[in-house]
């Protein structure tokens, strides 16, 4: 796929695009020229892995024509710019109809932290291969015994020599049987040590040892798995953050889960509505309109993530905010979408209606993950109203 | 008094110090509000300064008639300059139709009154029958009882309404952060509340199902606080619909902000003593002016709907980024 037959807008190289409306007006018209990427993945795709599969095509697309390399430093594969490069970029793909980002959402949720604390020449060999589709990440935080008290963890690294040696399980890793590594919390100290005694390395997937066992989900998807590690072995500069600084690196990553990713998924909700407007019943309008006021906040709320971390510095306890609108914002709009068209659940018919009962069923658990709505609340009555606890 | 953990900005402050010494009309001239106002299309920050009075009239009850001149704002110069002229508020009544509100203590100034289809009229407001209306949050309103079919148009409709589209967008901005004021002050006092309070041998703030109710109750200000902030910083070049989910968005949750304030205190929450009362029923009272919530929520929905396929971008992102 390439612009070359159509010449005008400027190649995506271009310096010039270093700045923002220079690099949206250019993408906007390479979009125009309905890449064959951008259109493969506007399709709702029968599987999970054939989601991704699309979605790796898009992103090599992205990479070689080089819209995918902006926002990302030099260093590491990108071409420089700011996160404002990436958020015009999947906007862009949203508004052309690109459904989701799939294993994709790891660059916004992990990208960032990985880049500004991991070991910078280890990243500056993986990381192209994340932007160009090839090598994915997951994010190995959740264990059996430790969901919303995560500080409960339990995977144990051991050094032994000059390596760590990794045993234990995580679950609900999204992503995890498509990816090459994975970011792992484990423990580096006593259990009672709690959040203070753990570490973030960085796990080859395809490591001696490594058991991923993929979830079947109630919405039909599979992107969910369970990783055991059974002495696994991790070269020892292999840390994100340093030894025992896993809580900050866990907090670095969530401020971008909780607070920027909720622009990048609006995007996507955004051209969900507009796919299900036509659809839309009166006997639904006040839930529509609730979903558009949740929409708008959950918009402007991101914009100021957005310039936050653009600034180089992290939300903090105000992610819980984002999160927590973003919740209400996908919800709400799938409340409607119900509403208008109740055939979804029981006689969904085409692939349409598939998607849309999987999208349904999904938004009913986003209030669980990346820290639950009642963890969300509880920060904010604690960091932000300052109550006594 | 204030919940926001980001430094208030200065111009705020100084409004909510003025308004706690004074009346409204007479804290704007100290502020020199109507200096600021005479920027409002080519200084940010002059728009910024004149938008945060009105967070801080919510914040202290304060009533002025700075949102009729406000309104005005968009016609200025166009019937001379001799006097000042102010704007009367829309508002739909289900009994009586479309009402003309003045805000503020009425003067002898001059006062523009739209009629949607007809055109804009200006007439003196002593020439007028006022009968105030209002509850119980120390806002001054009246509304217009005289006849106004037969008032001469000073402005045709044709050219009207574009102007009075600016005048709308306006009103429902100034309208968002002042509900956004008043629920910060609920708030507030719940969250005093909370720590003050005690029940089973601890304070009530402790009980995590209060400190959900208050933190929802944070959360719903956050969003209007960034949407308004967002559509402040935009203006004039608002997204379509934005002032209607704007204003409905603040109706909506500055409303949930009271009752999630009001069920944390209790039953004494519920005096004519408490001042409770009054930052709720401010709200309410600004939710019924330039369209209610619902009313909004509902318009919303079915201009969506009926332009299916061409989704109006909603927050007219890219741009939005570029903008400052
Ligand atoms: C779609 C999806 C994708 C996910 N992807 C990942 C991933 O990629 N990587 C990863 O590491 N994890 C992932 N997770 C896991 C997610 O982080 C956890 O589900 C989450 O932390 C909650 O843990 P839990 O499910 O064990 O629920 P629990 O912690 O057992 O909570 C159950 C319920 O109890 C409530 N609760 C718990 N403690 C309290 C309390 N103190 N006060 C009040 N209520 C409380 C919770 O709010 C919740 O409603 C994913 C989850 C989902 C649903």
């Amino acid at each position: 796929m390439s612009m070359s037959s159509l010449g005008p807008p400027a190649p995506a190289e271009d310096a010039a695009h270093a700045d923002i409306t220079s690099f949206a007006a250019a993408f906007e018209a390479w979009l125009l020229s309905r890449p064959a990427g951008v259109v493969g993945a506007s399709f709702p795709q029968p599987t999970t892995g054939a989601r991704m599969e699309t979605m790796r095509r898009l992103m090599s697309d992205l990479f070689a024509e080089g819209w995918g390399r902006w926002g990302w430093p030099e260093a590491f594969g990108g071409l420089g710019g700011t996160i404002l490069h990436r958020a015009v970029m999947w906007e862009g793909l949203a508004r052309h109809g690109v459904g989701g980002m799939a294993a994709f959402e790891h660059l916004e949720v992990l990208g960032p932290t990985l880049l500004a604390m991991g070991p910078p020449e280890f990243c500056a060999q993986a990381f192209p291969g994340f932007l160009d589709g090839t090598e994915t990440w997951a994010q190995g935080f959740s264990e059996p015994d430790a969901g919303s008290d995560l500080a409960a963890l339990r995977t144990r690294a051991t050094l032994d020599g000059d390596v760590y040696r990794i045993s234990g399980r995580k679950i609900w890793t999204s992503w995890a049987r498509f990816a090459r590594w994975s970011l792992v919390l484990a423990r580096t100290d006593t259990v009672e040590s709690r959040h203070r005694g753990v570490t973030a390395f960085i796990v080859d997937l395809r490591s001696p040892g490594v058991e991923i066992r993929s979830i079947a989900q109630a919405n039909g998807h599979d992107e969910l798995a369970e990783v055991t590690f059974d002495d696994v072995v991790v070269p020892g500069d292999r840390l994100i953050g340093s030894l025992n600084g896993g809580w900050a690196v866990a907090m670095h990553i969530l401020s971008s889960e909780r607070g920027t990713f909720a622009w990048f998924r609006q995007c996507f909700l955004l051209q969900h509505l507009q796919r299900m407007l036509q659809w839309g019943t009166p006997e639904a309008d006040g839930l529509l309109g609730d979903a558009v006021l949740d929409l708008a906040s959950v918009g402007a709320l991101s914009i100021d993530a957005l310039r936050v971390h653009e600034h180089g510095a992290t939300l903090g306890p105000r992610a819980a905010f984002t999160k927590l609108v973003l919740c209400a914002a996908e919800q709400g709009l799938f409340n409607w979408a119900l509403a208008s068209d109740a055939d979804v659940i029981i006689d969904p018919v085409d692939e349409r209606g598939l998607d849309l009962r999987a999208a349904y069923l999904f938004s009913r658990i986003v209030t669980v993950y990346g820290g639950s709505q009642q963890m969300q609340l509880d920060t904010v009555a604690k960091q932000i109203l300052q109550l006594p606890a | 008094m204030t919940l926001v953990e980001d430094p208030d900005s200065l111009f705020l402050r100084s409004a909510q110090n003025a308004l706690r010494s004074t009346d409204g009309d007479e804290a704007l001239r100290a502020l020199g509000w109507r200096d600021l106002l005479g920027s409002l299309e080519e200084d940010p920050d002059a728009r910024l300064g004149v938008l945060a009075y009105f967070q801080a009239q919510g914040r202290e009850l304060g009533s002025s008639g700075a949102l009729g001149e406000l309104m005005a704002h968009p016609y200025a110069g166009l019937f001379g300059e001799d006097r000042a002229v102010t704007a009367t508020v829309g508002r739909r009544s289900a009994r009586r139709g479309n009402r003309a509100i003045v805000v503020g203590t009425p003067g002898s100034n001059g006062i523009l009154i739209d009629r949607p289809g007809h055109g804009i009229s200006l007439v003196s407001l002593d020439t007028l029958e006022l009968r105030p209306i209002g509850f119980s949050d120390g806002l001054a309103l009246h509304e217009i009882e005289s006849d106004l079919t037969d008032l001469p148009i000073s402005l045709g409709e044709a050219q009207a309404v574009a102007l009075r589209e600016r005048s709308v967008q306006l009103g429902r901005l100034a309208i968002a952060y002042e509900i956004l004021g008043a629920a910060e002050t609920a708030l507030a006092g719940a969250v005093q509340h909370a720590r003050d309070r005690t029940q089973f041998g601890q304070p009530i703030g402790h009980f995590q199902a209060v400190r959900h109710l208050l933190a929802s109750a944070r959360v719903d200000a956050a969003a209007i606080e960034a949407l308004a902030h967002l559509s402040a910083g935009q203006y004039p070049a608002l997204p379509p619909m934005r002032d209607a989910i704007l204003k409905a968005l603040a109706g909506r949750n500055g409303r949930r902000i009271c009752e999630r304030s009001l069920q944390v205190l209790g039953a004494m929450g519920f005096t004519a003593e408490h001042e409770h009362h009054r930052s709720h029923s401010r709200v309410l009272v600004l939710d019924a002016l330039l369209g209610t919530s619902s009313s909004l929520a509902h318009h919303i929905a079915v201009t969506l709907r009926e332009s299916a396929g061409v989704v109006p971008d909603l927050n007219l992102s890219v741009a939005a980024l570029r903008a400052n």
